[in-house]
């Protein structure tokens, strides 16, 4: 489809807009850690502001595993099963957080969480253990050239490799897929699998406890619950998924440094695609990512897809790029400044506009508007016409 | 070994020196909180743009020192164009501070209070960006330029004094009285004039005093300006110390303090950020000594703080001076 496109008369325009598949990847692995911080903020309505410490101790156990340098687990242990330590370390970081934070509700639960993860990341950038610099971070040694394979662990047949450069590439009907485009929908498998996952908790009875909390937990303690533990074991599933994601992060990119993962804006990072997907909504926060990453790579010269700059430095041509505009500033350097690497102040002010004007987010907005989830409504609209 | 380094630690020199560093930090920490304070106390906003307010400040103090400090040579002048940097970038980002509430933080007050929270973390994100993009353009690289900022510090304040055979740097005498003249002056804004009295009734109950008669929408717009004027304030100090100056980054470094102290002292109370502010500053330079001779631990004094922080929040959740309701849902 995207191959297709590019090969066009539109070849250009598509390049222009359409992220690339690297990107892509990148929005499935962030997109699940903002569902899971969506998970627990957007339906218990507890801001936990430090979630970034469970994404980061995924990132860093499969890093650590890989590089024989976690207890008990070797460097050949398959990466299905680094994964899942991943997950379960984070719910063990998560109870003990969660254990203490929990005490406390509102600004005090951001800030305390918040604290946590703070330590954790100024612990984390100065422990030599984890990477000979670790304000750098660590990366994957030389144990897993290939990339990490996702699959059934022992069994070479059902596993495919996954990374940045690396990871298996397929033969299929005719068509090859590149390593990346494997990626991507290897990692997307296990990201669909959590999201499933959530879907059936948010659903359950536990789920609907956990809206109670939000919407009124005086009265959730009133009828009986314990709200409590209720709140206790969101977070750890919570923190479960988010491990999950911040490994699939650590196992694509292959390395990570303490800023993008344990830092509090990554935290921030989640937040923002919630809102723009639309709080307490659970697919929302993988469209949020999507619009967000979407936005920055159509903003910013780095991305490797092309985006906004190049293609108005070839639409406009040499001469009008060079034309001066004011105080000796040309259209070409003007456009540089607005453009180049700044897609954050867009994404900032598009995240305002969107708690002023759009407090519901994407998808929020939509289904109020069809009056219910899309795979409800749509089928009823569908039927009603005919 | 142990042993002796805490012995050391309990000398008279060491220990003078460590209280006054300590003190110096406690200015400056109060300098950055008492404005994120007052906003949560009377608005219930935890204001995240704070830190990038700061931010702007250090740029525009060092904007009026570089540009001044052509005339001005000896120490006393220096020293004038200091106080003239502190009021232009107070009234500049008061004005600022202004518009943003009555534009932005407005239309919020009505919703739930994690909208404002959002809202001015959405800020952080468009400020730091729009100064970049200046710095950008006017090829304004963070480290050189601001060296010049630095540069227009009278000389005496670069010069160490031996008090009673203490060693402080005067530098760090001159953030003590700064601090102090800031924290007499927000109390005594707060408790001698009539507009502190209406801040602090609509603190404790904005509706009631709304019915009594305060128009309520402008002390939240005065406040907020209030606010912001003083995280420009913080901003000019951090100029002329050597280990903070102005850079993108700051706005994060000033920010993340900025809530420790805020939250130890019990949001929204200005009593308890002073009291907060001391703690954490007397915390940060101890363990800024213990770094630096007995345990080598990047990033220890950071860790430590928040250690503080987390640890107030278990044994004392609403802070030292905070009441129980504020801040919850």
């Amino acid at each position: 489809m995207y191959h297709t496109l590019l090969n066009s008369p539109v070849q250009y325009e598509a390049e222009m807009l359409l992220p690339t598949v690297e990107t892509m990847v990148g929005v499935l692995y962030f997109g699940l850690f903002a569902m899971s911080f969506d998970f627990i903020s957007g339906y218990t309505g507890y801001l936990s502001f430090g979630h970034a410490a469970f994404y980061g101790t995924g990132a860093y156990t499969v890093i650590l595993v890989a590089n024989g340098k976690f207890p008990l687990l070797g460097p050949e242990t398959p990466f299905m099963i680094s994964l899942l330590v991943a997950g379960l370390l984070a719910v063990v970081v998560a109870l003990l957080v969660g254990l203490v934070s929990f005490r406390l509700s509102g600004v005090y639960f951001a800030m305390i969480t918040l604290g946590f993860a703070q330590v954790l990341y100024v612990f984390i950038r100065g422990w030599d253990y984890v990477a000979r610099n670790p304000r750098d971070g660590p990366a994957v040694g030389p144990s897993h050239a290939s990339g990490f394979d996702i699959g059934v662990p022992w069994v070479d047949q059902l596993n495919l490799a996954i990374g940045v450069l690396t990871g298996d590439e397929v033969s299929l009907l005719g068509t090859t897929l590149s390593g990346t485009t494997v990626s991507f929908y290897m990692v997307g498998l296990v990201v669909l699998v959590c999201y499933f996952a959530m879907q059936r908790i948010i659903h359950s009875p536990f789920g609907r406890v956990m809206i109670a909390i939000r919407e009124n937990e005086e009265r959730a303690v009133a009828i009986g619950y314990n709200t409590y533990v209720y709140k206790l074991a969101a977070f750890c599933m919570s923190g479960f998924f988010a491990g999950v994601a911040g490994a699939l992060f650590a196992g694509f990119r292959r390395s990570a440094s303490p800023e993008n993962s344990f830092y509090f804006l990554v935290s921030g990072d989640a937040l923002l695609a919630s809102i723009i997907g639309g709080f307490g909504t659970l697919a929302g926060p993988l469209y949020g990512r999507l619009f967000d990453e979407t936005v920055r790579e159509f903003l910013s010269k780095s991305g490797q897809g092309g985006g906004l700059l190049p293609y108005l430095r070839l639409l406009l041509g040499e001469g009008t790029l060079s034309t001066p505009v004011v105080g000796g500033m040309t259209v070409g350097g003007l456009i540089d400044t607005l453009l180049n690497g700044h897609a954050s102040l867009y994404v900032g002010i598009v995240f305002v506009l969107f708690v002023l004007y759009v407090p519901d987010g994407l998808l929020g907005t939509i289904r109020n508007r069809i009056g219910g989830t899309v795979a409800d409504a749509l089928p009823a609209k569908v039927w009603d016409d005919e | 070994m142990i042993v002796e380094t805490l012995a050391d630690f309990l000398t008279v020199p060491e220990l003078g020196t460590v209280v006054v560093n300590g003190l110096a930090k406690s200015a400056l920490y109060v300098m950055i909180a008492s404005g994120l304070t007052l906003i949560f106390g009377l608005m219930g906003v935890l204001n995240f743009a704070h830190g990038s307010l700061t931010m702007v400040g250090a740029y525009l103090a060092g904007l009026v020192m570089v540009t001044v400090v052509g005339q001005a040579t000896g120490s006393v002048t220096r020293l004038a164009v200091f106080f003239v940097a502190i009021l232009l970038v107070f009234g500049g980002l008061s004005v600022l501070g202004g518009a943003i509430e009555t534009t932005l933080i407005r239309p919020l007050y009505d919703r739930p209070p994690i909208y404002q929270i959002l809202l001015t973390f959405g800020l952080t994100l468009v400020i730091d960006e729009i100064v970049r993009i200046v710095l950008g353009v006017f090829g304004m690289q963070p480290i050189s330029d601001w060296q010049a900022a630095l540069a227009t510090k009278p000389q005496f304040l670069r010069e160490p004094a031996a008090v009673a055979g203490i060693s402080v740097r005067w530098m760090a005498v001159f953030q003590i009285l700064l601090g102090i003249v800031t924290v007499v002056g927000i109390w005594a804004f707060l408790t001698k004039t009539r507009y502190g009295l209406y801040i602090r009734a609509g603190s404790e109950d904005s509706e009631m005093a709304a019915a009594l008669g305060i128009d309520v929408r402008q002390v939240f717009t005065v406040v907020f300006a209030l606010g912001i004027g003083l995280a420009g304030a913080a901003g000019t100090l951090l100029m002329w110390d050597a280990t903070w100056g102005a850079s993108v980054p700051l706005a994060a470094e000033t920010l993340l303090p900025a809530f420790i102290v805020v939250i130890v002292g019990g949001l929204g109370t200005f009593r308890g950020t002073v009291v907060a502010a001391v703690v954490v500053g007397m915390t940060d330079a101890v363990m800024t000594w213990w770094f630096q001779n007995y345990i080598q631990f990047t990033g220890l004094p950071e860790l430590v703080l928040f250690l503080v922080l987390v640890v107030t929040l278990i044994v004392r959740p609403q802070g030292l001076f905070g009441v129980e309701e504020v801040g919850g849902h």
